[in-house]
């Protein structure tokens, strides 16, 4: 269990402010949040690199606050591999396990074995410098994992890589945290690690953790404007909130909508995630409470999916599957209905 | 002439430096072929030269290392901590840079010849004024900057979080250093103590004035070169600057050839 407790740190361009956060251990824990937010500092403090101006941090039940980075068995691993250039990747592994002292037969087999974990035993005797970045990357978390670190600690591990080989790195991060039983802070910019990744999301910004909870619930429910801009929540409107018997009907500039997760009067902003809308050519005969006639605006191919702008007084982005959008025969300037549930409307 | 192939400008800028280089080639050569080459080999054999040498080398590597010890952990500073004052400490560490050697000579003259932490010293036993060790002393003062510089460029150049790396790999903070940062400083390093020796050995105002110039007692290569040059003695002159050509001449090409990126 990784406790940070009204953790502060002011480092000029940087800050951390009143930090907390609670990790179980062996839960995979994602922090995301935009440049500058301090998430590198936050897990550099974790590490022990930077003492903290207030607050605690306790691993297992231990004040490490005031501890040396190598009393942690924290390890880090970073975008750019930080690999040590003057070793070769076997030297690189065994590095931390030299500095424990431990015998030789015992390192030589733990860095077999988490060589092997990452499929870079070819490649112990070779240098840094002659790997490709998925290899570097590999050879890193290899280095840390030869620790059995009680926390580990990525920052944008997966960045730098191309495509496939993040796809196929980021597999093999969730293969070792299912195999390890390993607590993880992992921070990333990318929203597919967060849903392939992470048990819990936290978001930062401005030194602050703003919210903290499961992928799907932050996602679907940002507490505040900035994460559900930061999360590129589409549909993102602003209404008077009005209560009326169980549900609350949202007055927009154009629209009436109607939400089952609103509990307050006022001003209010609400969000509809695009796969959440329904389009129909015909006036759909069920009673959603949220149907609006339209026109469609826009469409556009975004790979997997088709983005289509219905225009109904609010330009309401929709996503379809290539097959939804065939069957639909829709283009631009047709006129169309959408709809979406009440419980689909989240106000924030 | 077709003025699009050869536009003025890249005729003449180019021009420029091959002027330049010429002009420093002929130098050299006029320099080198002076005297016969029989004369110039008796003469880097005489006494007096194998003196030159063996004190040049001696000095300059005493020097040299003293540049090491002090400037290799006062750019690590420089380059890795903020403090109160760094801009000052900066601008007066290049200063000897700027300054004439003789200048610096005085300066030196003063502290160790009056001052007294100098008479103390002297009374130590170390005694700087128109002996050896004033040689060693003056190089270290004027060549200091071009280790600090190059060792502060190369530190500046090597993240931090390598060494935040190693230490949640079991490293205490000077392990850090020692095992990581100054093997990757390796080649800033080398080029560092190729340039510093190299213009620990041509030395000259500063040691001039502290160490005088004594035959056969404070006599380097750039002083026999001096006193031989005025007393009329043109061969073994011409013996000690061809020394020292050459020493230039290698000290630039393995500062080029393994430097790195290390630059001052």
């Amino acid at each position: 269990m990784l406790h940070i407790e009204h953790v502060s740190k002011d480092m000029g361009e940087f800050t951390l402010k009143d930090i907390s956060l609670e990790v179980p251990q062996g839960e995979y824990v994602v922090i995301i949040g935009p440049t500058g937010a301090g998430k590198t500092i936050l897990l550099e403090t974790v590490a022990g690199i930077y003492q903290p101006e207030s607050g605690r941090v306790c691993l297992r039940g231990r004040d490490i606050t005031h501890e040396e980075p190598r009393n942690r068995n924290i390890c880090m691993v970073y975008q750019d591999y930080m690999l040590f250039p003057h070793l070769s990747v076997h030297d690189n592994i065994s590095f931390g396990l030299r500095n424990r002292k431990l015998e030789k037969p015992e390192i030589e087999r733990r860095v077999e074995e988490s060589a092997a974990l990452l499929g870079i035993s070819h490649l112990l005797h070779r240098c840094p410098d002659t790997l490709s970045g998925g290899e570097q990357q590999r050879a890193a978390i290899a280095r840390a994992i030869v620790m059995e670190p009680s926390v580990l600690l990525l920052d944008e591990p997966l960045s730098a890589l191309d495509g496939r080989t993040r796809e196929a790195l980021r597999k093999e991060l969730q293969r070792l945290h299912d195999a390890m039983d390993i607590t993880v802070l992992h921070i990333t910019h990318n929203f597919e690690e967060v849903f392939s990744l992470a048990d819990r999301v936290a978001v930062m910004n401005h030194g602050e953790i703003v919210q903290v909870g499961a992928p799907d619930e932050v996602f679907r429910k940002p507490n505040c404007e900035f994460i559900a801009d930061f999360v590129g929540v589409e549909n993102l409107f602003k209404g008077m909130c009005r209560l009326d018997n169980g549900n609350a009907v949202i007055e927009t500039e154009a629209l009436c909508l109607v939400s089952t997760t609103c509990s307050r009067d006022g001003e209010v902003f609400v969000s509809i995630r695009p796969e959440d809308i329904m389009v129909s050519r015909a006036k759909p005969e069920i009673s959603a409470q949220n149907v609006f006639s339209g026109k469609v605006t826009e469409s556009v191919d975004a790979g997997m999916v088709m983005r289509v702008v219905v225009d109904a007084g609010l330009p309401f982005v929709v996503t379809l599957t290539r097959q939804a959008y065939q069957d639909l025969d829709i283009k631009e300037g047709d006129p169309v209905y959408i709809l979406f549930k009440a419980a689909s409307v989240h106000v924030f | 002439m077709n003025v699009f192939r050869h536009p003025p400008l890249k005729v003449g800028t180019i021009a420029a430096g091959m002027i330049l280089s010429a002009f420093i080639l002929v130098l050299l050569f006029l320099i080198v072929s002076h005297p016969s080459p029989e004369n110039l080999i008796s003469s880097m054999f005489s006494p007096e030269i194998r003196f030159a040498i063996y004190l040049s080398l001696l000095t300059s590597v005493v020097s040299t290392a003293l540049c090491i010890i002090i400037a290799v952990p006062a750019a690590y500073g420089l380059a890795r901590y903020d403090f109160l004052g760094k801009s000052i400490v900066n601008t007066t560490l290049d200063m000897p840079l700027a300054l004439p050697p003789l200048v610096a000579g005085v300066g030196l003259l003063l502290f160790f010849g009056t001052s007294p932490f100098g008479k103390a010293l002297a009374e130590a036993g170390l005694v700087f004024v128109f002996t050896p060790l004033g040689i060693i002393i003056a190089q270290f003062f004027v060549n200091m900057p071009f280790m600090i510089r190059i060792m502060r460029s190369t530190f500046e150049s090597i993240s931090p979080r390598y060494e935040y790396v190693a230490k949640t790999l079991g490293c205490t903070d000077t392990q850090a250093v020692w095992r990581v940062t100054l093997p990757m400083a390796a080649s800033g390093f080398f080029a560092g103590a190729v340039i510093t020796w190299a213009k620990g050995i041509g030395e000259f105002g500063a040691a001039l004035l502290l160490a005088g110039a004594t035959r056969m007692v404070t006599e380097t290569l750039p002083i026999s070169l001096f006193l031989n040059m005025s007393c009329g003695k043109l061969n073994l002159a011409i013996s000690a600057a061809t020394i020292l050509i050459a020493i230039s001449i290698i000290s630039l090409y393995v500062f080029e050839r393994y430097g790195g990126s290390a630059r001052f």
